[in-house]
């Protein structure tokens, strides 16, 4: 019975491969059998042959030498290319913050401007308060920047090098938070900052050592003292540094906090710097937090707060001078830093990606 | 295909501002290999015999000097289209492609040349019908087979009929007629290979390399040795015309250094194709090379069969860098046409005149034979048995280091001051000037 | 071949099972519990070191996640008075577009209700009458679509651009370093800030449209269309995001051994070949790193519609066409809490499960 079934199946299968005209293993094994064979191609007198085939070798090398060299300008002519639709905008900020609005608004686009025009930098510092917002932002970004460093040095520190029970899990469950996106956060972290006491201190009094505006910058600088990545980030750092030092320093008789202090922390400055750089970046581009927490009062915002809206008369027509003029002082100092730790940035960028 | 080397030099510019010279890496070698053998490249670290191979290969260019692979000169050519298979060092197995496509990849890189070819339609007619008759026939038993309920026999004349067809087809593919050009020379047209002929090409080099039960395995699951064979398979599997192994054993543990290379030797014995090896194991080379080169410092020492460069040392170098236990080295002269390590007389000159001078005389390790009359003495101070033969290790005034001699192992030898005659073929002199030429 | 299987007697673990199991045990726990606090394996001051971190994470990150799903649970909930009307799914519902509101309540489901395709309104019919009903269709027609369009278009485009432009730099040697640090300059600056230069490139009677001439409408100023304002929005997000990508893929390619080149070249590979046999797979796991960074990154996409165009709609504010999923979450704070909840955690379980399908799609095909 079950060997009635098979041969039924198998002629069902190999009546359907004739059908669709597939080949059964039998014909495949005959035809492999029969398939030029290793020794046959080299007595048969079949070659294996690059592209270009039995071309001699004159030939070969000159179609070697242009394809080389119309290799090497292709792809410099893309990266170029690239780099400069990567740079355009930038150019373009500049030259419109120097003309004046019609100049902008004419029909005919210039790509140099016609009156170069410094007024609109006069107009944004007249106007804009300029120096309040960055002052702001200042105070926001060092404060929050010093106390990432610190927690961040501790956190590190107590995962590197320091064992405790439920270390990994713990560990495990920090780098879990990482994927939770923020907005997850938001929400509740705007009702806690909203409802914690120092809020009440003061609002509309002056009495008790924390003002409004002393809880509003608070609120925007302490959700942000710890920051799950730095802490990955300085561990590895941390990591590096080899055990024995820790040995050496225990023996010494030097105490954990003077071994971090003494030793780790130096070992890891350019780490430090990056965290330090990067973190403040993140205050000066910052944007959905504050803007959140500050809705009452417009004076204490941050630089970024301001840009946007800024200079649209009162008919709702953007003033792009102007505006390209504050950005490109909001941008500046940003390059700036880019150009003098251009390093630290983009390692501490890059650590990113090393561990997937 | 002979590969010819002609005054090929190699230098790595230095730092002029930070006072780093160029490096000379390999000096106007100028080498001949022959078709279909294996020639090994032999010498210390830093002498230039990777380099060299690198150059062969097309990954480094020459500074100065050519190569020519038969009749054509390759100097300028790229590596993809010379045609070659290396081996390296570390093996450089794509880590993310299992075994089988790892051999398999050089073949879909390549074109097979073949005749172009036109449909001999009448000979296809022919065997159409030919054919027609034999599966009307076979069709015909197969339903008198049925009929008769035979079971076996139903399925064996099936497998006959499938048999039948895949040959009509094949024979229709083979009813071709050559093309030729308007001269009447052949025309030829390059296609790509198809799946079943590089699925057959790679079994079979599995096969040559007994790697088939790991086709389906991940380069970082197979052992050293396995990933050796791998790399060879690789290299083999495009039927190159230059076979080029960067120090292949070096990797490998003892054992398998020697099942290995004698592995190496038996496929291109087998496969005929010109191999050059490179290797800083003199043992390694002289075992399996059909002619070795020893380089020193980018410049070639010497080159010949195995045997006849151990026996004939051109200098120094050579002498002390083939043979294990390495050669003897004492302080001596030579003086009306003898050579004396101290006051002993080891060896009459008889081939030539040689006016005296001061030398450093090499004396093989078994190059001595223990005899109470002999000329030359030396205190034993250990007696190593090794089985096969006996080691002594000795001590010698004028010796330059450790001396160490072999002798059968039915010589009677005690510890202690002993005295030993010298074979004149296995006792060289070389010059102390620059070179350490061989004087006799 | 010899199979490297090691056999482990198992009869003599029951008889001493104690000193073996310690044994092992020792073997197989981390290298550092032996050696790095020579004795201390319980180190409580290791607490004090975390404390200050673990507070602010408390507080700032996990009784979040708890409360934020809680909301999202609650009705009508006031954060002020911390008053709600009790457990509902409806937040949910209603950023769905499947729950509407009357004038008075609004526990009305779709499918309760009639839709007139003349008014195209939807309208319920009670015990006293028919009333109209208001359908959220914010999130439905604008957030939802607009920030998949954003995640599908602009992440494949970007990923392949920024491989393309990392392999370039990696075979050239001239102004290699000079060309990675004009790459990298979009990543130090605002996103703010340069939406607002774009939005000067695009507006009506700018640079693009003086090139292009194509500005028969405008592209992100009011009354632009919303697939010209997506255009341009995209655009600026594939812009912004190249610098990170290609210094990950370029950090990756230059940890790829020259040895595999040099193999693919004996193997007489091509360019694209080696390109595409040996260099891509070889960079498998940073793909699959930028890959699963930039889907969660676009799918929470905000600062670029605010600096591109200010505000989320192209038409004046009549209809929010350019709405996305958290520019809607962070519209709601102000508005009613719950229902912003409710489409956070949508957003979460959304972001999840892509992450786990990448997951799922890596595992056959990422080396590492």
């Amino acid at each position: 019975m079950e060997n009635e079934k098979k041969t039924q199946s198998n002629d069902t299968r190999t009546f359907l491969q004739h059908l669709f005209k597939m080949k059964t293993a039998q014909e495949k094994q005959v035809e492999r059998e029969n398939a030029p064979s290793y020794r046959s191609i080299k007595t048969s007198g079949m070659t294996l042959v690059i592209k270009e085939g039995r071309a001699n070798v004159k030939q070969l090398e000159a179609i070697q030498k242009v394809s080389h060299i119309v290799g090497t300008v292709l792809i410099y002519s893309f990266l170029i290319f690239m780099a400069f639709i990567v740079l355009f905008p930038f150019y373009w900020m500049v030259i419109t913050s120097l003309k004046s609005t019609t100049e902008i608004r004419s029909l005919h686009q210039t790509f140099f401007p016609t009156n170069v025009l410094w007024s609109n930098y006069i107009t944004v510092f007249n106007s804009f308060d300029f120096t309040t917002y960055v002052g702001n932002t200042l105070v926001v970004g060092i404060i929050s920047t010093l106390g990432t460093l610190v927690t961040t040095i501790f956190a590190a520190f107590a995962f590197a090098r320091l064992n405790f029970r439920g270390k990994d899990v713990i560990f495990a469950i920090l780098l879990a938070t990482m994927m939770i996106p923020g907005e997850m956060m938001v929400i509740t972290n705007y009702i806690t900052v909203s409802r914690l006491p120092w809020y009440e201190f003061g609002i509309g009094k002056v009495d008790g050592w924390l003002t409004y505006k002393d809880s509003v910058f608070a609120s925007m600088i302490i959700p942000f003292w710890v920051s799950v990545f730095y802490i990955y980030l300085l561990r590895q750092n941390f990591k590096q540094i080899p055990n024995e030092l820790y040995l050496a320093a225990k023996v010494d008789g030097k105490s954990d906090w003077q071994y971090l202090w003494k030793v780790m922390v130096p070992l890891a400055a350019p780490t430090l710097i990056s965290i330090f750089i990067l973190k403040l970046m993140g205050a000066w581009n910052s944007y959905v937090w504050p803007q959140l927490v500050t809705t009452n009062n417009e004076s204490w915002r941050l630089v970024t707060n301001a840009l946007r809206g800024s200079f649209t008369t009162t008919s709702g027509e953007p003033q792009y001078g102007i505006q390209m003029a504050a950005t490109i002082l909001v941008t500046v100092p940003l390059l700036l830093l880019f150009i003098f730790f251009r390093k630290y940035i983009m390692r501490g960028v890059g650590r990113a990606g090393i561990k997937g | 295909m002979e590969i010819r080397l002609k005054n090929l030099t190699k230098v790595f510019p230095g730092n002029p501002k930070k006072g780093i010279p160029d490096t000379i890496a390999v000096n106007k070698l100028d080498i001949t290999v022959p078709d279909g053998k294996l020639m090994g490249l032999l010498g210390p670290s830093g002498c230039g015999k990777s380099t060299t191979l690198y150059m062969i290969a097309g990954l480094l260019e020459p500074t100065d000097g050519e190569i020519w692979f038969g009749d054509e000169d390759v100097t300028e050519l790229e590596p993809e289209k010379r045609g070659i298979g290396l081996v390296f060092q570390n093996y450089a197995l794509y880590p993310h492609m299992t075994v089988y496509k790892n051999v398999a990849f050089p073949l879909t890189n390549l074109y097979l040349e073949e005749r172009a070819t036109t449909p001999d339609e009448t000979k296809r007619a022919l065997i159409k019908r030919d054919y027609v008759l034999k599966l009307a026939k076979a069709k015909e038993e197969l339903k008198t087979l049925r009929k008769a309920g035979n079971k076996a026999g139903c399925e064996a004349k099936k497998a006959e009929i499938i048999t039948l067809k895949a040959q009509q087809e094949l024979d229709i593919k083979a009813a071709v007629l050559p093309q030729n050009d308007s001269e009447g020379k052949p025309v030829m047209k390059r296609r790509h290979l198809t799946k079943d002929e590089i699925d057959k090409i790679v079994r079979e080099t599995a096969k040559i390399v007994q790697i088939e039960p790991f086709l389906e395995r991940k380069p970082n699951q197979l052992s050293g040795g396995q990933q050796q064979r791998v790399a060879i398979a690789r290299a083999l599997v495009k039927k190159p015309k230059v076979l080029l192994l960067d120090e292949p054993l070096s990797n490998l543990d003892a054992r398998l250094r020697l099942q290995t290379r004698e592995e190496i030797r038996r496929i291109q014995q087998s496969t005929g194709i010109t191999t050059v090896f490179v290797t800083h194991d003199q043992e390694e080379a002289m075992s399996i090379s059909d002619e070795i080169v020893v380089m020193k410092l980018g410049l070639e020492q010497q080159r010949g069969v195995p045997q006849e460069v151990y026996n004939n040392p051109v200098n120094e170098f050579v002498a002390n860098f083939l043979g294990t236990p390495p050669i003897n080295l004492f302080k001596g002269h030579i003086k009306g046409n003898k050579i004396y390590i101290g006051d002993e007389m080891v060896r009459e000159i008889t081939e030539k005149n040689v006016p005296d001078q001061e030398c450093t005389v090499g004396i093989r390790p078994e190059g001595i034979i223990v005899d109470e009359k002999g000329p030359f003495s030396f205190h034993v101070d250990r007696i190593l048995t090794m089985g096969r033969d006996i080691m002594l290790v000795a001590d010698h005034r004028s010796a330059k280091s450790n001396t160490k001699f072999v002798v059968d192992s039915f010589v009677k030898v005690s510890v202690g001051d002993v005295k030993a005659s010298v074979k004149p073929h296995k006792c060289f002199a070389f010059s102390l000037e620059e070179g350490k030429a061989r004087i006799i | 071949m010899t199979s490297e299987t090691t056999t482990v007697n198992n009869n003599q673990a029951t008889k001493k099972a104690n000193p073996i199991k310690a044994f092992f045990k020792k073997l197989f726990t981390p290298k550092e519990r032996i050696g790095a606090d020579a004795g201390e394996k319980n180190n409580w001051k290791a607490w004090l070191y975390l404390a200050p971190s673990l507070i602010l994470l408390a507080v700032f990150t996990f009784y979040p996640l708890i409360n934020t799903i809680v909301i999202a649970f609650l009705k009508n909930y006031d954060y002020t008075s911390q008053v709600s009307e009790g457990f509902t799914m409806d937040n949910f519902g209603v950023v769905l577009g499947l729950v509407g509101k009357t004038g008075a309540s609004d526990i009305v489901y779709k499918w309760q209700c009639i839709y007139n395709s003349v008014t195209k309104t939807w309208s319920y019919v009670s015990g006293a009458g028919s009333v109209q009903v208001y359908f959220q269709t914010d999130v439905i027609n604008y957030a939802l679509p607009n920030t998949l369009i954003i995640t599908f278009v602009t992440v494949p485009v970007s990923i392949i651009i920024s491989l393309l432009i990392s392999i370039g730099l990696n075979s050239i040697k001239a102004f290699k370093k000079f060309l990675q640090t004009i790459f990298f300059v979009p990543y130090v600056t605002n996103a703010i800030a340069v939406g607002m230069v774009f939005a000067v490139l695009f507006d009506y009677q700018g640079i693009i449209n003086f090139i292009f001439n194509l500005g028969a409408s405008p592209w992100v100023d009011q009354a632009a269309p919303t697939w010209k304002a997506m255009i341009a929005l995209c655009i600026y997000i594939v812009w912004h995001s190249l610098p990170f990508k290609i210094l990950i893929f370029l950090s990756g390619l230059q940890n790829i051994d020259k040895q595999y080149y040099d193999a693919a070249k004996i193997d007489s590979a091509g360019k694209w070949k080696t390109m595409m046999n040996v260099t891509v797979p070889l960079l498998s796991p940073q793909i699959l790193y930028i890959m699963i960074t930039s889907f969660i990154a676009s799918f929470k996409e905000y600062t670029s519609v605010v600096g591109l165009i200010g505000m989320p709609s192209t038409d004046g504010g009549g209809t929010k066409n350019m709405y996305t999923v958290v520019y809607y979450i962070y519209d709601q704070i102000k508005g009613n809490v719950g229902y912003g909840a409710a489409a956070a955690v949508l957003l979460f379980i959304i972001i999840m499960i892509f992450t786990a399908i990448q997951f799922r799609v890596s595992k056959k095909r990422v080396y590492y």
